[in-house]
């Protein structure tokens, strides 16, 4: 038997599989975008909504996936398909290099530590940095994917690429909640000391999850430079940041559902109603304070207790 | 190897200068249920939170085994076996009954890193395992019917036994007892003695303050008590319990006992 929630994922994920047989090609990229800031918002929530980690800082690792894609393509002519890996490593490193002096910090302190590591990412973008980077421009002229002749450059393939990435982030996010890694990671954000005293080591489940979520976000990093050809420092800075953890507090840390909200809020409705001009924004900034107090865990908040069936046998 | 399995040596913690406690020395031997009382604000808790790792001691030693452990990690006293409860209770209030017992199976649940991401045969064995593992204890403390429940909506004594399963799911060789009947009724102790007496029995060595003198009479088999972070009496429970030095540390402090 279906549970409702699996329901609503089969029809929404049937919508989403047709959608580009319904839309013009401008309708085709906000919803390749959609699906692209769905991932780097689901790599957040590993770090914000499971471990609890308030890192405000998440558009270095999206823009670090970018610019490896457009670096190694445009600087060094290598094909779009073999920068997927570095994409994702580079990232990671960076992830564990910058992570492990501050991940000790509590909330508060980390937070601006974050924010900082992008603020001079940044900077490096902006100032280009062994003439790489391509400077406040950023860089032009990033290739399409090209695999046995075929080229890859329309916004279906797009749009398609995308969606096979979310599918293969959300494979990732359900294993890592029914694994110890997961649960850790939960554990540490209720209670920092009862999960220490279980013998779970707040420092390795927090880096696991920053270095996961980094590798996840480089992924969309690199689809992000395709997709637009592309890439600009503008894109990675720190208002970026504030919009993916701000997707995750107003969607539901930790819950599925809930992220793909927040983006949907956070990202396709001030598409939808682009008419109004920037007087729209003003209606977000009150729904994000209104969603806060009326719903402080979020929209569609995470909803705990997903345990085998044969424990459930005496549940009345 | 010597009979006891934790041995405390001088041990002395300094807050802001202040004495919390003051070169106290004290040894349990494996099997045993050691008693631990005093009046409020006698260090007793600071003493477990030194065992445990979350404040090491600035003097003295604590012996796991023979082996110094002072200043050891909180995450990795759990791994050497010494598992512990909260005299303010500390469940992971939103998650269910069940979970909350599964943390107690992090440390034996062998799963490797890349289980996170993808998983393998190995993987659902130990998953398995660990699940009916935790089934196991929330039949042994009449959980099962709270599975699903989220831990911070159920009463207070069910709460401690949830918190007495999560640290017995770790496997422990010694388990560290804050004030478990504190805030229990009159049956709801007397089951809970019957639980320990149980724990006792599967081999498992107990560490235990508590406030009703009722219960640690009848349950414990050698006492210290501390008065102001030293000690000021040790031995059977029928002697302390005479000792006219305990007596008079108590007087005057009964009352405050209840508030803590």
């Amino acid at each position: 038997m279906m549970t409702k929630t699996s329901m609503i994922a089969l029809v929404l994920l049937i919508f989403m599989g047709f959608f580009p047989m319904f839309v013009d090609s401008a309708w085709l990229a906000v919803g390749t975008t959609f699906l692209v800031f769905s991932v780097v918002a689901f790599s957040q929530d590993i770090i914000l909504g499971r471990a609890g980690v308030f890192h405000m800082g998440h558009a270095l690792f999206f823009g670090l996936g970018a610019y490896t894609t457009a670096i190694l393509n445009v600087q060094f002519g290598w094909p779009i398909l073999a920068t997927w890996a570095p994409s994702v490593l580079i990232p990671m490193v960076c992830a564990f290099l910058l992570a492990g002096p501050i991940i000790h910090l509590k909330g508060d302190y980390l937070l601006v530590a974050t924010i900082g590591f992008n603020i001079i990412f940044i900077q490096i973008l902006e100032n280009d940095v062994f003439g790489l980077t391509g400077g406040p421009n950023g860089i032009f002229g990033i290739d399409i994917v090209r695999l046995f002749g075929i080229q890859f450059a329309s916004q279906t393939y797009m749009y398609y690429m995308a969606f096979i990435l979310l599918g293969i982030t959300l494979f990732i996010m359900r294993n890592l909640d029914k694994s110890k890694f997961g649960r850790a990671m939960f554990y540490i954000n209720k209670d920092e000391i009862a999960a220490q005293s279980m013998g779970i080591s707040i420092r390795y489940y927090k880096l696991y999850a920053f270095i996961l979520g980094a590798g996840i976000a480089g992924a969309a990093g690199s689809m992000f430079s395709v997709q637009y050809s592309a890439v600009s420092p503008e894109a990675f800075n720190v208002t970026q940041s504030i919009m993916f953890f701000t997707i995750v507090l107003v969607g539901g840390s930790a819950s599925l559902p809930g992220v793909l909200i927040g983006t949907f809020i956070m990202f396709v409705l001030p598409e939808v109603f682009r008419e109004f001009a920037t007087a729209r924004y003003l209606v977000f900034g009150l729904a994000m304070i209104l969603t806060m107090i009326l719903r402080p865990r979020g929209i569609w908040p995470v909803k705990f207790g997903n345990i085998p069936s044969f424990l459930k046998k005496d549940v009345k | 190897m010597s009979e006891y399995i934790l041995e405390i040596k001088h041990v002395s913690k300094y807050f802001h200068g202040l004495v919390a406690i003051n070169d106290l020395s004290m040894k349990v031997k494996k099997g045993q249920i050691y008693g631990i009382i005093g009046p409020n604000g006698a260090g007793k808790t600071t003493l477990f939170n030194c065992i445990t790792g979350i404040y090491t001691p600035e003097e003295g030693q604590i012996l796991w085994k023979g082996k110094e452990i002072k200043g050891t990690t909180p995450f990795k006293i759990a791994e050497l076996g010494i598992l512990r409860t909260f005299q303010t209770i500390r469940l992971f209030a939103e998650m269910s009954v069940a979970e909350n017992i599964m943390s107690g199976r992090h440390i034996k649940s062998k799963q490797k890193w890349y289980n996170g991401i993808i998983h393998t045969p190995a993987y659902y064995k130990d998953e398995k395992e660990n699940w009916e593992k935790v089934g196991e204890l929330m039949d042994f403390f009449n959980l099962s019917e709270y599975a699903t429940i989220p831990a911070g909506d159920l009463s207070y004594g069910i709460q401690r036994r949830i918190e007495m399963a999560r640290a017995l799911a770790a496997e422990p060789e010694l388990l560290i007892l804050d004030e478990p009947a504190a805030g229990l009724n009159e049956n709801e102790t007397l089951e809970l003695t019957q639980t320990i007496l149980k724990i006792q029995a599967m081999g498992v060595t107990i560490m235990m303050i508590e406030h009703d003198m009722e219960m640690v009479m009848s349950l414990t088999e050698y006492i210290t008590v501390i008065n102001f972070g030293a000690r000021i009496s040790a031995g059977l429970p029928a002697f302390v319990q005479d000792d006219p030095v305990v007596v008079e540390a108590y007087i005057g402090s009964d009352e405050e006992d209840e508030h803590e």
